[in-house]
């Protein structure tokens, strides 16, 4: 009678570990699968993972089998009773062999899984090594990648100097040339957050107050999406970034175009009143190389600062909003990218014209777009009351020349 | 020793000074056993207990409810459900209700209602703190509950990383009511293990050595001492982030030289002895039903018991197998990710002597053995799942994923859920004094693991391709639309178990009056306290027993013939006590556990609005000290003058207690 009951379940759970093992090998669109791996690092820990799933399936099948063989060969009948009230009575008669237990039985089961995560143990500590370092040369390209709440923002060392400024900074995407080990700092303006493009690598936690080493490697060509993963507030789970993995002569190309700055426009050039909007409204938050100038109290420009060099007593700001929201994405190379506000929005659409309306909705009104706490200096503020049609057309129009 | 003095034991009964019995006069004793005085008053380890089982159950109502809005906001990409300030408010107060509020504290209804009947003891070693215990939980679980309509549940996950717990990062009260209520709890779990360590340690009965304790109180003796040593390191982190939240101390901020981690480390140090806590009740409750029906000794006993101690004591040197992703080093990773994998082997060596005991018994799948199995079964998966995140390079693709939600959920759910839900069906019985339906029971299990599985089976996947954890929303063209949706399907599922359950609850007890009384002994069962009268009475025991064996009164039971075969004794109803002796003394109820436990919610509460309500919290709590310590030690018609902790037992009944044991020279016992 109960095994009727039982197959349901145990098929359900059979057919759920085949498709397990069915879409673990698939490839399929699943931009953050683990399990489909587009670089060494990320290709390392599945060759390390897979057969560790491996004899774990055989675990799990032996435990599983043995307790259907154990109810298929040692079950007995509940006894006839109408009221079905007093269950698992048994005759005196009924004893099986009073088996205490087996000193051999219980040195063998303790000393076979001992073996075996052994064994499993040398495997883990050789990838684990393998993995710890870093092959770059040390003047080759180098990224300190900083976590802000609800973004991430990306500064590129073209040299590998990560001791002296920047050669200039974007957010959301990093680019880098594939087939070459970039070396990166990962770290925090505000909690803890976590960096991870899973198809390149596994995760490094971004410690605000720490700089830790981790590398990515692509060995394909292709935008490999991530995912913050460390609960940081209000709108972790729209905290995404993109790293797109392109031909060396292609990344070339493209830091050169990065490192050039905005022009300053006068009143005769096109999109002067954007600009003029943009100077009076957001390079409080927001820069743009050559046109707008941050400084903090002690008039040093935050984009000329080590992150953290902020934090040192003699130089501390004075406002803990800036702490938050006084360093925004810049936006010198909108443009250039193809997501926006932690990669949540596509700037483009299908047919490669800039998806203009959401843009304009972004602008007049972030927090209604994606969860922001203004109030308490996280995220993006609302303009709404603040900007007029004309102005917000204006505004837009500006970022859309920012190439 | 010169460093303790005791003089030599006084047995016979002197008359005690007239003083004793009334120092003030006026700070009497509660009277009467029925009515609801009774169970605010009680300091009947066998009601507190009852009260602890009855509020997880509220609780797990409440928790998972919270589960299902979560489940229901990621049934749909870009759902709207709730927006995300509330789905984070739902997912940390869902972890939180779920780890500190139903699974807690339904191991301390077993521990309360089960250790001093399975160790032939007439109660707790210290009953009214046993009461404080139990309403300080209670206290600690609304104060933190009644957070949603002051200001705001906790919004930081339930492990609550700084500095994102910070005052600027999170500026409402929800984090104070979650750091202030946890302390609350915290010092029920620390007093109630202080209590049952004591209650074990002393007060086993004449001839129970440690071998020869059931393995059910073995667990629960190492969950008790894992509290013990857990718990203030949590409380000092708590502490320290009451400080700087309320006091503007930097111990979290970042800004002045902190190092977040520090939280990290704190959270762990407990948080990792914290799932064995959870775990180890629901290993002893199944290590006491498969017995039963598979009609054999527990397969290895000595090493149940030392596997069990060694979970317990390895569990304190892996903390940071929690944080491979944050940066400490490769030596400590490593050394982490080792001793982490070793885990497994007693883990396994307990499942092994399960099967094994199992092997060659005469199986018999009652509800408490359904569920007793189903663990056995689900949470080997969870625990294979854990050792793959024990290998750390993977778990740096793993955590924080799905993966790893699916792996608590398979551990703490088919491991610690599915093992206290076996363990009501078995001991119902002795507990209320008629059994659960078995119709009922299986229906309650069979929907129970289908929709678990549901649920949690498809989180490997979605977790594997990449879902990250505590996301409010996913966007469609990710992969996940799929098994998401499954996944809420089956939480429904679980919705109509646990409704299953509680109609069973229902309908047992109205039917009750029509079917035969359960007796002493339903299952034939193997320890102490199938020995005494269902329900237990309020002694517990007629006579403290002398026990020589393990197994005890099993052996009263069966014995062995010249050829070897078993044969019976004598039934349960003829050996079993009947409960029916009279003028046992026992502790008296008292009015000032739940006054003193009433003052530390107030006192948090001032801490978070107004100092004032702090300050009448400890003229309360002081109040209720004082009234403690003046509170004659019984009730001053009982006609007795000894302490209430039970000191006389022994010298007072002396050998009137020994149960005869004649009947049974004749015949050598068992084993
Ligand atoms: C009941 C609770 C419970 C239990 C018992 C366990 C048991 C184990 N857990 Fe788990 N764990 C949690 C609750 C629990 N855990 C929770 C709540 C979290 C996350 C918290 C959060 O982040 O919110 C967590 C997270 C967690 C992590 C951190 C992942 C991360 O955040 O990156 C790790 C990593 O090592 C881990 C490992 C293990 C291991 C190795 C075991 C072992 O004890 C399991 C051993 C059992 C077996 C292996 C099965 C039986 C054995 C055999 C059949 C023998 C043969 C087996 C082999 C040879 C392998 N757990
Ligand atoms: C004991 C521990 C426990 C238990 C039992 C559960 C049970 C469940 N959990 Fe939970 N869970 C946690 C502990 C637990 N969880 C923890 C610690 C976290 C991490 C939190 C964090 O990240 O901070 C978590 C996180 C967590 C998440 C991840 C959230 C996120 O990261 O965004 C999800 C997602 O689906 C989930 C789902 C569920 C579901 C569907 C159940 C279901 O099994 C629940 C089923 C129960 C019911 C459905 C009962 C409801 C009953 C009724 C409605 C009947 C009504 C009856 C009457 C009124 C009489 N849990
Ligand atoms: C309070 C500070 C602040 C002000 C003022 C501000 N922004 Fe922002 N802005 C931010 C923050 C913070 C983000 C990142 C939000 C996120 O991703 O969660 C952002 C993101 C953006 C983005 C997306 C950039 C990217 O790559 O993700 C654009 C475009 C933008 N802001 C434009 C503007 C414009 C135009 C104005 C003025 C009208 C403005 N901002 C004013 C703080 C500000
Ligand atoms: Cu940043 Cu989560
Ligand atoms: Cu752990």
């Amino acid at each position: 009678m109960s095994a009727a009951r039982r197959r349901p379940g145990w098929a359900r759970l059979g057919i759920l570990v085949a498709a397990l093992a069915l879409l673990a090998t698939a490839c399929g669109d699943k931009p953050l699968d683990t399990m489909d791996p587009a670089g060494p690092e990320a290709q390392s820990i599945k060759d390390l993972i897979v057969p560790i799933f491996i004899i774990a399936g055989i675990v799990f099948v032996l435990v599983q089998g043995a307790v259907i063989a154990l109810w298929w060969k040692f079950r007995v009948d509940e006894p006839e009773d109408p009221a079905d009230e007093r269950p698992g009575t048994y005759a005196d008669d009924e004893f099986p062999d009073q088996v205490h237990g087996n000193l051999n039985l219980e040195i063998a089961w303790t000393i076979i899984p001992t073996v075996l995560l052994a064994v499993i143990s040398v495997f883990t500590l050789i990838t684990l090594f393998d993995l710890d370092g870093v092959d770059a040369a040390d003047d080759d390209l180098r990224i300190t990648v900083v976590g802000q709440q609800w973004w991430w923002e990306f500064q590129y060392h073209l040299d590998g100097n990560t001791d002296t400024p920047p050669d200039f900074v974007t957010a959301n995407e990093m680019v880098i040339p594939v087939d070459q080990q970039v070396p990166l700092l990962i770290t925090s303006r505000d909690v803890i957050h976590s960096f991870w493009i899973p198809r390149l690598n596994g995760k490094q936690d971004a410690v605000p107050g720490s700089e830790f080493e981790w590398v990515v490697e692509a060995s394909e060509i292709g935008d490999f999406a991530g995912q913050c993963t460390e609960f940081c507030g209000l709108s972790h789970g729209y905290m995404r970034m993109f790293t797109n993995a392109v031909e060396p002569a292609e990344f070339e190309a493209w830091a050169a175009e990065q490192v050039q700055s905005a022009p300053l426009l006068d009143e005769a050039d096109e999109g002067f009143e954007g600009q003029q909007v943009f100077l009076a409204n957001c390079a409080s938050c927001h820069i743009i190389t050559g046109v707008t100038s941050h400084v903090d109290a002690d008039g040093d420009n935050l984009a000329d600062v080590d992150t953290w060099d902020v934090y040192d007593g003699a130089n501390k700001i004075v406002d803990p909003a800036i702490l938050t929201a006084g360093v925004a994405p810049n936006l010198t190379h909108l443009m250039s990218r193809n997501t926006y506000a932690g990669s949540f929005f596509d700037l483009y659409d299908d047919d490669g014209n800039v998806n203009r309306a959401e843009l304009e909705e972004w602008v007049f009104n972030a927090p209604e777009q994606k969860p922001n706490n203004p109030e308490n200096r996280q995220g993006m503020t609302s303009f709404v009351g603040v900007l007029t049609a004309e102005q917000l057309d204006d505004v837009v129009d500006y970022l859309e020349t920012l190439e | 020793m010169a460093i303790t003095e005791e003089p030599p034991l006084e047995l016979t009964t002197g008359s005690a000074p007239a003083i004793a019995d009334r120092p003030l006069g006026v700070l009497t004793r509660p009277q009467g056993s029925v009515g609801w005085r009774s169970w605010l008053f009680t300091v009947d380890h066998k009601r507190i207990g009852i009260m602890y089982g009855a509020a997880a159950l509220v609780f797990f109502v409440i928790g998972g409810i919270e589960a299902l809005f979560i489940r229901l906001q990621l049934a749909q990409p870009n759902g709207t459900v709730l927006g995300a300030d509330l789905y984070n408010q739902v997912f940390t107060m869902h972890g939180v209700t779920m780890i500190f509020l139903v699974a807690m504290p339904l191991g301390a209804a077993f521990a309360n209602y089960l250790i001093p009947i399975q160790i032939g003891a007439r109660d707790v070693a210290f009953p009214r703190l046993n009461a404080f215990s139990f309403w300080c939980f209670l206290g600690g679980a609304i104060f933190i509950n009644t957070s949603w309509v002051l200001g705001g549940a906790p919004d930081g996950g339930w492990f609550a990383y700084a500095p994102n717990t910070g005052v600027l990062f999170s500026p409402t009260n929800g984090l104070d009511f979650f750091a202030i209520g946890l302390q609350i709890t915290g010092i029920a779990s620390l007093v109630s293990a202080i209590n049952l360590i004591v209650t074990v340690v002393n007060l086993r009965a004449p001839g129970m050595t440690w071998f020869k304790m059931p393995v059910f109180t073995w667990m629960m003796l190492v969950v008790q001492v894992l509290l013990l040593f857990a718990i203030p390191v949590i409380t000092v982190a708590l502490v320290l982030l009451i400080f700087d939240r309320l006091y503007d101390a930097n111990f979290f901020n970042v800004a002045e030289g902190a190092d977040p981690l520090l939280w990290e480390h704190l959270f762990w140090i407990f948080g990792h002895p914290e799932v064995y806590i959870l775990i180890l009740p629901a290993f002893g409750v199944i290590s006491e039903i498969i017995p039963v029906f598979s009609r054999k000794p527990i397969f290895g006993y000595p090493f149940m018991v030392f596997s069990g101690i060694a979970i317990g004591f390895m569990g304190w040197g892996v903390w940071a197998h929690h944080m491979f992703a944050s940066g400490i080093g490769p030596i400590s990773v490593a050394a982490f990710s080792i001793s982490t994998m070793f885990i497994a082997v007693p883990t396994g060596v307990k499942i092994l002597n399960w099967l094994a005991t199992m092997y060659g018994g005469r199986l018999r799948f009652t509800t408490p053995m359904l569920f007793a199995v189903g663990v056995v079964s689900m949470f080997t998966i969870g625990g294979l799942s854990g050792v793959t995140h024990a290998v750390s390079p993977a778990d740096t693709q793993q955590t924080d994923t799905y993966y790893i939600v699916a792996h608590f959920h398979y551990v703490i759910f088919g491991g610690v859920i599915l093992g206290l839900f076996g363990g009501m069906y078995f001991w119902w019985p002795k507990v209320f004094g008629h059994m659960l339906n078995e119709k009922w029971g299986k229906l309650n299990f069979w929907t129970m693991l289908i929709g678990f599985n549901l649920t949690f089976g498809p989180m490997h996947l979605l977790g594997l391709q990449g879902m990250s954890r505590r996301i409010q929303t996913y966007s469609s063209g990710q992969g996940f639309d799929f098994w998401n949706l499954v996944s809420t399907i089956g939480s429904f599922v679980i919705a109509l178990s646990v409704l299953i359950f509680v109609m069973n609850i229902w309908l047992s007890k109205r039917n009750a009056p029509n079917l035969p009384p359960p007796g002493p002994d339903p299952w034939d069962g193997r320890s102490l306290e199938w020995s005494t009268a269902s329900p237990t009475p309020e002694h517990n025991f007629d006579y403290v027993p002398d026990i020589e064996s393990l197994d005890d009164f099993w052996h009263r039971k069966w014995g062995e013939d010249e050829n070897g075969r078993i044969v019976r004794l004598a039934s349960a109803a003829e050996i079993a006590q009947d409960g029916s002796r009279t003028g046992v003394h026992l502790p008296s109820p008292s009015y000032w556990p739940i006054v003193a436990a009433t003052g530390l919610p107030l006192i948090g509460y001032g801490l978070i609005f107004n100092l004032w309500l702090s300050a009448l919290g400890g003229a309360v709590l002081l109040g209720a000290i004082y009234g403690w310590i003046m509170e004659p030690a019984d009730d001053p018609d009982a006609g007795h003058g000894h302490g209430d902790e039970h000191d006389d037992e022994h010298g007072d009944d002396g050998p009137d207690d020994e149960a005869p044991a004649a009947e049974t020279e004749e015949v050598a016992p068992v084993g």
